[in-house]
This record gives structure tokens, sequence and C-alpha cells, in this order.
């Protein structure tokens, strides 16, 4: 029915030869490429099923959680470790989609794909993750490039996540009644890179810093800090379910609840 | 470059099955296409819907999202695989399978959970079943299936089937195990070539088709490109004998967007392979008519000049005397727009040509206007026409106009071929009808007493760009507009505007539920200005038996507002109270408040003939069979008529073989629609098994009192302490092997409307009066429905577990209209952009059935399938209202909307 081979590598070595090719298309979970190759959105030469190559799993070292390319968001939401060293990450994956999709859908496979409104993002800059891949470590800072994009090479693939746990963190999103997706999420982190304040789904150009709410937090961490910051309404997403100005109404409030779940 | 079929190796319901197939193919269609699991359904193939939910290792995952090279040595549950056991028992019991579309997901669903959970909480179950989508049932008869496996030997034996008792649905097992067969599981037995329509892109354009040879010639799987010069006969159709306005395939000419332009017929991986935009199609993109300035654009259709399709009206009494003699006056602009019905199964069917016949195997809610409208589309008679109608998952209106039928057809006829077509979700949502959007206008004043002195209301309606049912809505809302109540001075004036939107048409409750909208707005700001209870303003103006309508109607015994409004009267207190106590606690950013409405709803055509035919006999063998062209549409019309029919005859329904819907072998039995079937038919129904009981016992000389017994060895009559077997063998059978028949025919007692709309439109209304408990969340602008009461006056139950259901599913649609649905053409095309509500949105939901049977009525009964919808909007809205002094008069209230109103728009 779709003009394009399966291929299901069985190493990391292998499934970055396949995707040299720069018509090829990784697939994690499936979620999100599989609608896409439906519509014939995206018409790949190659699918490179990443699911048999053995990066799923969750390890602790310290502070620093590390989580696996291909771990399902069922598994973070559930998993003993995440929920010990960042509730809120547990938490945020435990909100994302239904069962369904939480079975399927992988932690690497979100922030490969960086929609604008995805909720793993968020955790990631927000928290400072480092993004392993089948070349290097890229910094969560430098990661995300807008929506949709990321400084991930043709070719190169997510292997791990890399969290160091913060002092205190949670996620607060509105959503999108039918898929859940965030029409607003709002990650907010204290911890080793100081305070960080990221909004999903509102941004036009994808997850975002808050640099304004950031500042405040900074000086008081409380709901009440964020009185009277207003969120720029020209930055923001517009759609049928909520204007620019509403969106931007939505990330004061959405973030104001958010660092009250911490308290 | 494309992955060769390769062996795919998997334990599929627990048997090891190797198929051949791409890797990339979706699960889904290998699991319905190749291996003939049908139970397996494709509502939206986009992860929305959940219909095609199965177990992957033991796990959910949508069916459509999984590609099969991922099952490779993975083990796959499909519905057919689940065990038949408690829940599914649970569920028919529970009335939680309608129409059945949704079910295999939702077990499934319920399934993964059961494994890893065997006493879920309801938490639980909300969040297990929350990725499948249910359009009929309001989702509470599914959780508390799920919650309620248990009960199973407290229940009590199975009943008997009579009027009245909670029988399990005659067809309800088909639908727990996937043998239920939908539009698109059903298959001609010969091999049959695949319909794609190419739709234009553009709301208003004149267009002219290329050479098309060049696409045959590319493609040797395409067997035909069909175009409006191939349609052998007339190339228009329409709902009403004077509206036949839309052409099968359009011609030169296009008044919506997703209008079919042509149609490709072949096999299915040669239409998978040619995009829309490889045909050959020249666009002149013309400036589209729209709702707001149709009265000054240019005609759509030369019929309409100014783009008014038609008006209605009704008048009575003199509203300006009634308005200046009033104590209190209120006014209101409300604006709605289209709803889509979003059933979850997309229209889908099969014409076969057998001589100089055809057969349509197909969803519709309406067999025999098919059968009439498709037989000029060919150019032959009506006889000609076999329609028979697949099992329907979901319907609401929108199955009522002809969808894939047309095409199938002229494919079928012309090519000599069984053709198939089935819609995939965006062009259903694009080329099906919708529910008008409305316009609205309305005035209304009280005495000091509370006493209505005067309404008036004028309504436009934007019926898009072909009538459909456009004049059924004109004419059905001037009757409705004041609602059910008694109002000396009522002028109420609609107009059906024509668009470039898509055509708009029936859809549970044919614009009244807009109209309710306002009306019920005006009953609580005239409450307000007098201090009363909105409770209290209601009843005071409420119809009752021996009330008058605005159409000069003296109502029968059957109205019972009065009583319904009693019934509800307790919980009303009691949620005002209870969002009372909530907001004087003063919870930060919430607030609470409860509304109620009252609502009113003529059965069955207005002022139109709507005659229902049945045929009940019995079989040489001794068994009844009830021939009915009843389409169930999941609402239960096949319970409902076997249990009527069961009871006329004075046998169990156990005892009665139905044959439903089939036109060369039932009676027409009108439409599914206008909440007729119970009572229009039901009555036909009750008729036949009468009239076959009097057959029955006329042959045995027995009286009145005697009771029949059916089964092996034949007919029985018990009567004075002796039994009398009745010899069938010398009878005659007929084409059908029935050796004694009943007949039964129905039509109300209606009659037409003058220029002042003074008449009897209707000879039986139902009522109900509900009330809602929401919570505002005025930071966030949104709205949590937390309770629903729903009182509704029902005559008689025929079955009180279906009654509950359709109250349950309207109550549902009704809360979509007023918080979440807006169908914008070509933006919500989709399940996750057009929003139904959830699993999670739906309240707990009471219902109180108010019995006062309805002497004309069969057995007292009346519709509940439109009236379970009309008054849960206004309502909600009410309640909004209540909770925060805001009154939103434009649907659907969004949280944005609702800010907006709030006057909170701003950063917090």
């Amino acid at each position: 029915m779709y003009d394009f081979a399966f291929q299901t590598p069985a190493s990391v070595a292998d499934a970055v030869k396949l995707l040299a090719d720069p018509e090829a298309r990784p697939l994690a979970g499936g979620q999100t490429l599989i609608p896409v190759l439906k519509q014939r959105l995206n018409k790949p030469t190659t699918v490179v099923d990443l699911s048999r190559l053995g990066l799923s799993g969750i390890t602790v070292s310290g502070t620093t959680l590390t989580i696996g390319a291909t771990t399902t968001h069922r598994t973070v939401a559930r998993s003993a470790e995440v929920k010990q060293l960042i509730p809120a990450l547990a938490a945020l994956a435990g909100m994302i989609g239904d069962p369904a999709v939480r079975y399927r859908g992988t932690i690497g496979g979100s922030l490969a794909n960086n929609d604008p409104t995805a909720d793993y993002p968020s955790a990631a800059l927000a928290l400072g993750a480092t993004i392993k891949t089948s070349a290097r470590s890229i910094a969560a800072d430098e990661y995300f490039q807008g929506m949709f994009a990321t400084a991930l090479q043709p070719g190169e693939i997510i292997t791990a996540i890399e969290f160091t746990a913060p002092e205190k963190a949670a996620y607060e999103k509105f959503s999108n009644p039918a898929s859940r997706y965030a029409m607003v999420g709002v990650f907010v982190a204290r911890g080793p890179k100081g305070v960080r304040v990221t909004v999903t789904g509102a941004g036009q150009n994808g997850v975002f810093r808050h640099t304004a709410f950031e500042a405040a937090l900074s000086k008081s961490w409380s709901p009440d800090a964020l009185n009277g910051i207003a969120t720029p309404v020209d930055s923001m997403n517009a759609d049928i379910h909520g204007s620019a100005e509403y969106r931007a109404h939505l990330v004061g409030v959405v973030a104001k609840r958010a660092v009250a779940k911490t308290l | 470059m494309r992955s060769p079929a390769e062996p795919i190796d998997f334990t599929l319901n627990g048997r090891a099955v190797r198929v051949l197939a791409d890797p990339g193919r979706r699960l889904a269609d290998l699991l319905r296409d190749d291996l003939g699991l049908t139970g397996t359904k494709i509502g939206c193939n986009a992860g929305d819907c959940g219909a095609c939910t199965v177990l992957l290792d033991g796990r959910q995952v949508c069916a459509c999202m999984v590609p099969a090279g991922r099952v490779e040595g993975a083990a796959v549950v499909t519905v057919e695989g689940l065990p038949v056991g408690a829940l599914q028992r649970a569920f028919l019991r529970h009335g939680a399978a309608q129409c059945g579309i949704c079910t295999p997901g939702m077990l499934v669903a319920a399934s993964d959970l059961l494994a890893r959970n065997a006493a879920p909480n309801e938490a639980e179950v909300l969040d297990a079943l929350g990725g499948v989508l249910c359009r009929c049932t309001g989702y509470r008869a599914i959780v508390a299936a799920v919650l309620d496996r248990g009960d199973e030997a407290a229940a009590s034996p199975a009943p008997r089937g009579a009027v009245g008792e909670r029988l399990d649905k005659v067809d309800g097992m088909a639908k727990l195990t996937g043998a239920e067969k939908f539009g698109a599981d059903a298959l001609p037995d010969e091999p049959f070539l695949t319909l794609r329509a190419v739709r234009s892109p553009h709301p208003h354009a004149r267009f002219v088709l290329g050479d098309l040879r060049g696409l045959r010639a590319a493609h040797p799987g395409l067997a035909a490109v069909l175009t409006a010069a191939d349609i052998p006969g007339r190339n228009l159709y329409g709902i009403y004998p004077t509206g036949k306005d839309q052409p099968v395939l359009a011609d030169g000419y296009v008044r919506h967007r997703g209008e079919a332009v042509c149609a490709l017929v072949g096999d299915p991986a040669t239409l998978a392979t040619i995009a829309d935009a490889a045909v050959p199609i020249t666009w002149e993109v013309l400036p589209p008519v729209t709702f707001a300035d149709a009265a000054a654009a240019p005609d759509l259709h030369a019929h309409a000049p100014g783009n008014v399709l038609c008006r209605g009206r009704v008048a009575r009494g003199d509203v300006a005397t009634g308005m200046a003699a009033a104590a209190v006056r209120a006014e209101i602009a409300v604006r709605t727009g289209f709803v889509e019905h979003a059933y979850i199964e997309p229209e889908a069917g099969y014409a076969r040509r057998v001589g100089e016949r055809i057969d349509v195997v197909a969803c519709t809610q309406t067999p025999y206007m098919d059968r009439d409208e498709l037989a000029p589309i060919l150019g032959i008679a009506p006889d000609q026409v076999r329609v028979i109608p697949t099992a329907v998952g979901g319907g609401f209106g929108g199955k009522l106009d002809l969808s894939v039928q047309p095409l199938a057809c002229v494919a079928a006829w012309t090519l000599g071929r069984p053709v198939r077509m089935v819609n995939a979700r965006p062009e259903s949502m694009a080329a099906t009808t919708k529910r008008h959007p409305a316009r609205i206008r309305a005035e209304a004043a009280a005495d000091a007493d509370g006493r209505l002195t005067a309404f008036r209301f004028h309504g436009d309606f934007d019926t898009g760009a072909y009538a459909s049912w456009g004049p059924t809505v004109a004419n059905r809302v001037p009757v409705h507009a004041m609602g059910p109540y008694a109002v000396a001075n009522v002028l109420c004036e609609t107009a059906a505007i024509h668009t470039n939107g898509p055509p708009a048409g029936a859809f549970r409750g044919f614009g009244v539920p807009q109209a309710a909208i306002a009306g019920e707005a005006l009953m609580d700001m005239l409450a307000a200005q007098l201090g009363l209870d909105p409770w209290e303003m209601r009843r005071r103006n409420a119809l009752g038996v021996g009330g008058v309508t605005a159409t000069g109607q003296v109502l029968g015994a059957g109205a019972a507002l009065p009583e319904c409004l009693a019934a509800i009267r307790p919980r009303w207190l009691a949620l005002r109270a209870e969002a009372a106590a909530f907001n004087a606690a003063g919870p930060a950013g919430l607030r609470r408040g409860a509304g109620i409405a009252c609502m009113w709803y003529g059965i069955g055509n207005t002022s139109l003939p709507n005659p229902s035919q049945m045929v009940m006999g019995i079989r040489r063998d001794g068994l009844a069979v009830l021939f009915s062209g009843a389409v169930d549409i999941g609402q239960g019309s096949n319970t409902i008529m076997v249990q009527i029919a069961a009871t006329a005859l004075g046998v169990a329904a156990a005892e009665v073989v139905l044959v439903a819907g089939d036109t060369d072998r039932t009676r027409d039995a009108g439409k599914t629609s206008a909440s007729r079937q119970t009572f229009v038919s039901g009555n036909a129904a009750k008729l036949a098994g009468e009239a076959l009981r009097a057959e029955i016992l006329r042959r045995s000389n027995a009286g009145p009192e005697a009771v029949i017994s059916l089964g092996q060895g034949g007919v029985r009559v018990t009567h004075r302490g002796g039994t009398t077997p009745l010899d069938l063998s010398e009878l005659a059978a007929d084409d059908e092997g029935i050796v004694l028949r009943g007949e039964g025919r129905y039509d109300p007692p209606t009659t037409a409307l003058d220029a002042d709309g003074q008449g009897i439109p209707y000879a039986s209304y139902a009522f109900a009066a509900q009330a809602a408990l929401v919570e505002v969340d005025t930071a966030l602008g949104s709205v949590r429905v937390l309770r629903i009461v729903a009182a509704h006056d029902v005559g008689r139950a025929v079955n009180p577990t279906l009654v509950e259901g359709q109250i349950h599913g309207g109550i549902a649609q009704g809360l979509g209209l007023a918080l979440m649905e807006e169908y914008v053409p070509g933006r919500t095309d989709n399940l996750h952009d057009y929003l139904i509500p959830t699993i999670g949105d739906i309240p707990p939901i009471e219902t109180m059935l108010i019995e006062q049977p309805d002497p004309l009525g069969p057995y007292g009964a009346k519709g509940v399938g439109e009236p379970a919808l009309v008054a849960t909007a206004p309502a909600i809205l009410n309640a909004i209202s209540d909770a925060t002094g805001v009154r939103l008069t434009q649907v659907p209230a969004t949280p944005a909307r609702v800010l907006a109103a709030l006057g909170a728009g701003r950063a917090a």
C-alpha cells in the first residue's frame, strides 16, 4: 500500500547505515510517523524500525537518571526510579495521550520529532537534559531548534536521554481534549541549572524558555511571583482551539499552577 | 522501492499464523482485508478513535498505527479472540453496546485493564478506555459494565421480553463478538472493484476535466473514471420531491468543498497510488457565498432567489400587544455552528448489478427512500433496486441522505461488476451533511406572575450547498421555538439559507436544539427579572394535558411536562444548594452553577404523512417471524419492534424471529428519523401482532384471553383449560414460508398547517426537563459538567435500558453541542481537531422515566431519540450563567469563548 521498504535493524550501527539514505525515516513508537505516512505527507524510501536496537530501559546513578530512547511513556510513567528521582517526569509521561499511545510512544521518538505540542521537550529543556545520540551528546539548550527542528543530523539517532534530578519540578498542561496534546504545557524546575520555566504547545517555534518567568521565580518561588508578567502574544501559536491571546493567557495560568504543584 | 511481501509469523487469537505481507502495511488492514477479521473496525485511520484497538502482546494498541512488520513474533488478540463471558454479558445487560461500532475497541481496552487489574475503580476504567471514542452511549453504560462484571449471579433470569421489560438487545451479541457486519465489513461474494471519489478542494468553483485517457493509460488497474456524463439517469437527487438539487457528480460547477467531481474505479492498490492532484482538473475558483453575506451574494440555485431555500412560520395572537402588556421582557441573539454527526463508522457499502436489477448493501437510515432516490439516478424503476442495509455504526440523521450509494450504483450498473466504496474519515466529514448553523434573534415577555404573554423568534439556518433536510428544519423550528409553554401571542419565523458550506441536513433534533438555546435562556432571563426560581418560571408556563400549543393544537393525555418538572424538582433544589455551598466555601478560581431547561418534540414528520407497515407471520414450523423495515441504527428499534410484536401476539420475545430492513422482504417502515420508529413503526408492529393473534384465535375458536404458545410442533392455543394444536400443514405458504399472517399499518393523525402555521403538525409530543451542575474554571475558561439529571416523558418505556441509553447518548451529544463541537470546513476533517465528548467528559447521569401513557402510542410509548438531546445544551449554558453571571450566546462555549465572556482574557 505504501511505496517504501521496511527494515528492522538489530544494532545502532546498522540503523545508522540504513538512515544514511536522506529519504529514509526512523520509526520509534510510530504514533506520529504512521499517520503521517497514511496521509502521504511524508514519502520515505525506507522506514527503519528502531524497536529492536536494545535501547529501552531506565538506569540511575546518583542523581543522574538515564532513559533509553525507545523506553515507552508507560514505562517512564510507572517507573519507581523515575518517580523517586524526578516525579514530575513520571507524571508528565502519564499525561501523554491515551493508554494505547503510552504503550507505543517513546521518549526518543517524542524528542526526535519535536512536535511543538509534545510534552517531553518541555521537560528535557527545563531539566537541562543531555540527548545522547549514535554520534555524540547534545545539551538540551542546543538541541531544540524550532518546531519539528532539532540538532540531530541526518542519520543520527537518539540512544538515551540523561537527566539530573532537580530540587523541585512540576509539569502542568492544558490539553487538547481529543489528542491530549498540550495546547499549553509548562514545566518548572529549580536545580543544578538554576530556575527554568519551559513552555510547550503555545509557541510558534516550539518549546521555549520563559525567561521573564524564570527571573521572577528566581527571586521568589511562588505562583504570585508571576503576577502581572505578560507573555508576548506575537510569539504565540494560534489555531481553531485557541487564539494567540488566549494561549498567552493560558501560559501564565498554567505556569502558576505548575509552581503551586511544587509547594 | 517497496518491500516485497515477506512472511510474517505471529500468534493471532491464540493460533500461530504466517501471512505474506508488506511489513509496512497497517495491522488493521492486514487483519481485516487479508485475514478476514472484520471485528477490528476502522473509524479514522489516524489513531484518534480507537475503533481498531487490539491487544499486541497483551497491551492495547491502535491497529491502524502498527506496521505489520512489528507483529513478527508477537501475540495479537482481536475482539474475535476475546473469551465471551462476564464482560460481554455485562455490556449486554447495561446497554453498553448501542450501534456496536466502538464495542470491539471498548472490549479490547477493557480486557487490557482487567488482565492487570481485576477490580478497577472508576478512574482506572476512565483512563484505560480513554482512547476509544463512542458516539452513541454517552459512555456511562460502558463504564458501568466494566465495573459491574461481578453482579452476574445476582441478575434475574432472562425476561420474557414483554413491553416494559429490560430485554437484552436481540441483535446485541453479534456486536460483542465482532460478528456484526457494518458497511465496510460486508463484501460481495464475487471479485469487486473499489471506487474513490475525487472531491473539490474549493467551496465554490467552476471546473473543466481534462483528457482522462492519460490517467487510464498510466494506470492499468484503473477500470474507469466516471464523470457526470456517465450518470445513466438523472444526475440530481434530494430529500424532497421539489428539492432534487444535488448532483451525484458535479457537472463543471461545485457548490461545496468535498463535492465529488469524478470517481476513480479500480483495484485498491491502484487507487492508492493516484493522488487527486494527478487527475487533470482546471479550476476557476469563485468567491464563496457565506452565511453572513448570502442575501447579497449571487444565487447558488436558480430556484432559491436571494439564496433563500424556504421559510417557515407560526403566528398566533398579537405579539405586539402581548409584549406591550407584559411586566418583563427579555431578548437574546444566539449563534451556532456546523456540527458533525461523527458517527464512528464512515459511510460504506457496495452495489452489485443482478441482471436488470441492482442490489445495494450499505449502511443507511432509510432503505426505502434510498431505493426511490437511486432508481431515477440509474434511470430504472424503484422495484429494480433492492436495498439491503448493513448494521449501521451510528447515524444520528447523517445517514438519511445518500452518500456512497449513488456512485457505487452508477459504477456497478455501468461496469457490470460489483463496486465497493468506503469513505475515509476526512471524506466523510467533508462530504456529508451537518447540523445547521443558526443565527437566532428571540424575544419573550411575561406578566408579573411569570406567565408568558408573548414570544417572537426569527431564525436563519445555514442549509449549505444543497437543500437536503433544510425544509424540515425551517418547518419544525417555528412549531417548537417558544418551548413547551403556553403562550397566547407568538410569531416564529425561519429561513433556510443556501451558502457554499457543506449541505446541512438532518441531525438529531432538526434545528430544535439550536432554537432551545435561545428560548431557554429567555426563560431564565425573565425569571431573574421577576425574582422567580427558574424551575418555578417553567412550571407556571408548562404545557400539560389540555394545553393549547402555538399551532392551536389541544394536547392529549400524553403531555407530561408538569410530571417531569415535579420529578426533577428535588434534584434541582439539591443541585442549586450544592452549587451555592461550593461557592460559599470559595475555592479560588472555581465557580459552580446549576441550570435547568425544558423541551418538547413532535414525534414524526411535520404535517406530512409518514406511514409504517409491518408484517408478522407464522411459519409452517410454528415460529413467528416479524418482517420489519425499520432500520436499527443502534438505538434498539430491532428489539423494540420484537418486544411490541411479541406482546401483541402474546408470546415471548425469544420466540420471534426478526427479518429486518431488506426492501425485497419487508414493507416500508419509513425512515429512522424524527424519533418516529417506536411511535409509528411500533404501532404498525402492534397492529400486525394483534392481527396475527386474531387470526390464530379465529382459527382456534378461542376467546381473546387465550394463551398462544409456539415452538416445536407448531402453534398451540390454550383456552378454558384446554389446549388445541393448530394444524398448519394444510395452509399455503408464501415465498417466506409464512402460513398465517397479520399486517399492520399506521400513519399518525396530523393535519396540514395553514399560512399562519395553525393545525396539528404532530400526533404526539415528548417532553423533558433536564438539570445540569457545572464547574467553571474562571482562570482557564474551561467548563466541566459534574452531573446531569434528566426527567423524560416517554409515555411508556418499551425497554427501559434502551430508553435510558438514548437519553445518555443524547445528553452526550448535547454536551458536545454546548461545549466543544464546531465543524470548520477544511480545518476539522478529523477526530482530533473536531472534538466530540470523550469518556472523561461525561458526568454521572440520572434518568427519570415518566410513564404517562400516550393514548396514541403503542402501549402508550413515544419516541425519545431526539428529545434526549434538546434540553442538554440549554441546561448547561444556563448553569454556566448561574455559576458566573455571564451568559454565553454562541456555542460551542469553548474555554476561549467562556474566558472572553468573563472579561478576563488578559494575562493573570
